[in-house]
């Protein structure tokens, strides 16, 4: 980084550099709004413990990077190797806390009022966040970057070799959870499960499994937003899931809650509607700008962009 | 909605004597025993985690109107307490309105806002209700902490007067940082706020909401006007934070925006919620748990909210329709719909 | 309840009474919650100094001192609570804390009341002082010096004419860039724009994408380090030229680490009081701090200096007495502290009034000069 003045860019460019930002955040919040939904689809569960899931996911993967001792970008066989273990550790672990957290906190309530759920989850998520800060302490932690920083410009507009993956593991990691969902087994029994739980055990569903695997799912797929969290910012932080909770969440009811092309583009949209109020208007004010959108969309669009009519709570 | 059955049975307790004349003693001795306390345990801190605890109370009663009275889900509602707090704030630091000139208008300007988002909230639905007013909560803090020239930015006003109350024969005693003057002060809020609650759930408005929340379609069948009793509830939920943001303002003496964040906005609710949806004195009994359980907890050092995060999940295994809520019946209701 | 029960009742009652008398020193700040990172490393340096206090003799005689440590989670609520709290426990005879402002200026109220020495350590808004309380004291200086300072060394060394501020919407963030734009303006220099950012938030490309389109000569950021990492990181990655300050909340060796020296290297930030490496009346406690818990945060040496400072305040009242610690603390006059002869003015701050001037080379902090604010 010098010292030296900066280039000015062309408007044109200058848009296309925001699009190009606010694109990448979105394909994350787009991964964790996945797990909103599908536990939402399923069961009608908000389950606001998921932003501190994510939030696990992106340590476990810094916890392979600190026993592998990496540092710096690699290549070849040793990034395909690290790559896998991170994934591994981020997926696999998450995928078990998932687990856990449906078993223990959700099913014992599967037959309570729907916002019991509510508190139990804000219990998950007081609970994870200070567990990881007992942990691994209060302060940031470096999150090495090993993947290589390979970066290609056209007028000043610049991408990443890293931004290519997160869209590409994004869209990819989607259109496969769409396929599941639509044309296996397993797909089939987990929307059996979200229209008629009772006629699902009848007809010898295992419902209970089928449920515990949707968490597994939707936390997997939020540990590897964490992994590409952690890769593209670098740092982490115990508080993380909060904010990136909050706004996937967000990013699931913006696409209609339930529908996982829905998240897909809910979370594209929000990244980018954030990417252009923090460029063109204000930083400042561009979590207002974000969420005056929604309101006005939800208003003339009372169930998103892709979604349809859900259940009324409480 | 089919799961709402499971709170159905609540409003009828009027007819079974012996239990209601057990609650109106319940509530005579907790009274009774809250104005005796301070009187018998004048511990500053105790009393003040206590008035805040109280506060809590309040909030708590008037997101139960909109949550547990006419099952809308609000997760903004710290909004409305922001408002309320900054209203009296700005009257009080620019205008010299003393407190209970400014407690009145502090109320109105919550309540107003709060018929004024619900006018067009109020179109959307279910859970995505609950995505629309968590917007409104962060546009109004992050509106409070921008338009610094008005509302002192990330500073927050500072120097609000605190209440003073005149006495017959001493003249007139001016509230400082005393906890007990505060308590009271909530407590006979409190207290006027709950009965209130407790004759709006009775009443022909009250049954109206309970059509609402147990099924809106049937409701307007009757030819119940859903659209207005909604916007009423959130208008007077809003009025309620509003006061009770007033009382917290001049308690402080300083409110920064960073007090009125999305995390009390759900622990409110988490409030309502463990007390059980709609029971006022379930309400009043969760508001009072969680909002001293974080001082109990202090002995745990760094461990605190590790705790309290625990208790707040073996809490609902532990009763999971609320201290007060009606256990769920067993006949009718679908294991999937029920469970979220 | 059972005999044996009782019996070691009395047995622990008799281990007590044996034991000398308690005394007890407040310290709040927040230890879990967003900002406990800032929050602990005070701990640890509030924690080191009592025992080194301890371990030279100079406490209380006849006495035991503890340490009572209350966690505020930068809310104003549990501070005023946390305040209380203290203020009711007789053993309690003074106070160190909050971090953040808008937690010392409630509960410096309750402090007053209580008749008991509060000293903040780091909360730097000027207003605190000047609500006329004779138990606060601070061993910071205000942001009323350390923008100013920013803003002459930016304007007149760097020679930077067109500046973008930067601020992260809290009491200190916002308090530092509004003294900053005021004195940078008074210099003369144009202020291309002034931006808020969300403490937490980690994206900035966007708002930096729209700083590069209006090429500054210098970018100024006044918060704290976790975001001010991301910044510097991301101003490299966007490729936005110009130079980069920040004030005293960068002051920690993490910022480095988190934006890679790489993209750190640079910088300059602006610190309350200098370096603690390089005064020679601080090496003592660097040794044992950095010993004992790695590199020192932001505000560790503030917590250590202000915490030995109330016990000092303590030996000297000779007493268990809240009045008498207070009326000890007036006496004091060129204590030795880590910054050098410790005084304060009538409003309770500091006397010692340096603005260190550092920059960042090779992945370490170097320290320039000692700036001044006029």
């Amino acid at each position: 980084m010098g010292l030296t003045s900066s280039i000015l860019m062309s408007p044109f460019h200058l848009l296309l550099q925001q699009l190009a930002n606010g694109f990448t955040i979105g394909a994350i919040y787009a991964l964790i709004a996945l797990g909103y939904t599908m536990v939402y689809g399923v069961i009608q569960l908000i389950n606001f413990a998921h932003g501190e899931v994510f939030m696990v996911g992106a340590y476990l993967a810094l916890t392979a990077l600190l026993i592998l001792g990496v540092a710096q970008p690699l290549t070849g066989v040793a990034l395909a190797g690290v790559l896998t273990a991170c994934v591994a550790l981020a997926v696999g672990g998450c995928g078990m806390l998932g687990w856990g957290i449906e078993r223990l906190a959700y099913r014992p309530l599967r037959r309570a009022p729907r916002l019991t759920a509510l508190i139990t989850a804000i219990g998950v998520s007081f609970f994870l966040q200070n567990a990881v800060m007992l942990l691994y302490g209060a302060t940031d932690r470096r999150f090495p970057a090993f993947i290589p920083a390979r970066r290609w410009e056209w007028g000043g507009t610049s991408l990443t070799l890293l931004q290519v993956v997160i869209w590409l593991t994004s869209g990819v990691l989607m259109v496969a959870l769409q396929m599941l969902v639509t044309s296996t087994k397993l797909g089939k029994a987990m929307r059996a499960t979200a229209q008629d739980p009772n006629a699902c055990r009848l007809l010898g569903i295992p419902v209970d499994r089928i449920i515990a695997l949707t968490f597994a799912l939707g936390s997997g797929f939020a540990a590897v937003g964490g992994m590409l969290f952690g890769l593209y910012y670098n740092t982490v932080n115990f508080h993380d899931g909060y904010l990136t909770g909050l706004k996937a969440f967000t990013a699931a009811v913006l696409g209609g809650i339930g529908n996982i092309p829905g998240a897909m583009v809910g979370g594209l949209v929000l990244g980018i509607l954030e990417g252009l109020g923090a460029g063109y208007l204000s930083s400042q004010w561009k979590n207002v700008f974000a969420f005056v959108v929604l309101v006005g969309l939800l208003v003339f669009k009372p169930t998103g962009l892709l979604g349809e009519r859900v259940a009324d709570r409480a | 909605m089919r799961s709402e059955h499971t709170t159905t049975s609540r409003t009828q307790s009027q007819f079974r004597i012996p239990h209601s004349a057990f609650r109106i003693s319940g509530w005579a001795g907790g009274c009774a025993l809250a104005l005796v306390f301070p009187l018998i345990h004048p511990h500053p801190y105790h009393l003040d985690v206590l008035t805040t605890a109280g506060v809590y109370v309040i909030l708590a009663l008037g997101l139960n109107v909109v949550v547990g009275f006419t099952g809308l889900l609000h997760l903004g509602y710290a909004a409305f307490f922001a408002i309320g707090a900054y209203t009296y704030g700005l009257l009080n630091l620019r205008l010299g309105w003393p407190f209970w000139v400014g407690l009145g208008p502090a109320a109105m300007a919550a309540g107003l806002s709060g018929v004024l988002l619900g006018i067009p909230a109020l179109r959307v639905r279910g859970d995505y209700l609950a995505i629309v007013t968590l917007g409104f909560g962060e546009i109004v803090r992050i509106a409070v902490t921008n338009l610094e020239p008005w509302t002192g930015g990330p500073n927050g006003l500072l120097g609000i007067a605190h209440p003073a109350v005149w006495i017959p024969g001493s003249g007139v005693y001016a509230f400082g940082v005393e906890s007990m003057p505060y308590y009271y002060l909530v407590l006979a809020v409190a207290v006027s706020v709950t009965m209130v609650c407790v004759r709006m759930g009775r009443s022909r408005v009250g049954r109206a909401w309970a059509a609402i929340r147990d099924d809106e379609l049937a409701a307007s069948c009757c030819g119940i006007d859903t659209f207005q009793l909604k916007v009423l509830a959130q208008g007077v939920g809003a009025a309620i934070a509003g006061l009770a943001g007033a009382i917290f303002a001049a308690k402080q003496g300083t409110i920064t925006p960073d007090s009125f964040d999305f995390i009390l906005s759900v622990m409110i609710l988490a409030m309502v919620v463990l007390g059980g949806l709609g029971s006022v004195r379930g309400v009043v009994v969760g508001a009072l748990v969680l909002g001293t359980l974080p001082e109990l907890l202090r002995g745990f050092e760094q461990y605190r909210m590790l705790a309290f995060g625990a208790i707040m999940i073996l809490m609902m295994r532990w009763r999971p329709q609320g201290i007060f809520g009606h256990p769920p019946s067993s006949s009718g209701v679908s294991h999937g719909r029920a469970a979220a | 309840m059972s005999v044996r029960f009782l019996w070691a009742l009395l047995l622990v009652l008799a281990g007590c009474g044996r034991q000398d008398p308690v005394v007890k020193l407040g310290f709040v700040a927040p230890l879990t919650g967003d900002q406990a990172p800032q929050g602990q490393s005070m701990r640890n340096g509030a924690v080191l100094a009592l025992e080194q206090a301890k371990a030279r003799g100079d406490i209380l005689p006849g006495y035991r001192v503890e340490l009572v440590e209350l966690d505020d989670q930068h809310s104003p609520t549990q501070a005023v609570a946390a305040a209380k709290k203290l203020a009711a426990d007789p053993d309690v005879v003074a106070v160190v804390g909050n971090l953040n402002s808008s937690c010392t200026m409630p509960a410096s109220a309750i402090y007053y009341q209580a008749r008991m020495l509060q000293i903040t350590p780091v909360s730097s808004n000027p207003q605190i002082s000047r609500q006329g309380f004779d138990t606060f004291y601070r061993t910071c200086a205000t942001d009323d010096l350390q923008g100013p300072a920013a803003a002459l060394f930016v304007a007149r060394e760097l020679g930077a004419r067109r500046v973008f501020l930067l601020d992260d919407m809290t009491t200190y963030g916002r308090g530092l860039a509004n003294e900053f734009k005021k004195k940078l303006r008074a210099l003369g220099a144009q202020v291309l724009g002034h931006e808020g950012i969300t403490q937490g938030d980690k994206d900035f490309t966007p708002l930096l994408t729209k700083i590069k389109a209006l090429a500054p000569d210098l970018v100024y950021f006044a918060g704290m380090f976790p975001e001010g990492a991301l910044l510097i990181k991301q101003r490299a990655e966007v490729g936005l030229g110009g130079r980069f300050m920040g004030g005293d909340g960068l002051f920690d060796p993490v910022l480095i680490e988190l934006a890679t020296p790489q993209a750190a290297d640079g910088i300059y930030l602006t610190t309350i009081g200098s370096d603690v490496h390089r005064i020679p009346t601080a090496q003592e406690f660097v040794k044992a701090y950095e010993a004992r818990y790695g590199s020192i945060g932001a505000y560790s040496a503030y917590a250590y200096e202000a915490t030995s400072i109330a016990l000092w305040a303590m030996q000297r009242a000779g007493t268990k007495d809240r009045r008498a610690v207070l009326a000890a603390m007036k006496t004091l006059h060129d204590y030795p502290g880590l910054f050098g002869l410790q005084n304060f003015d009538e409003r309770g701050d500091s006397l010692i009034r340096d603005i260190g001037l550092f920059t960042v080379k090779n992945g370490k902090f170097v320290f320039l000069k000692t700036a001044s604010w006029d």
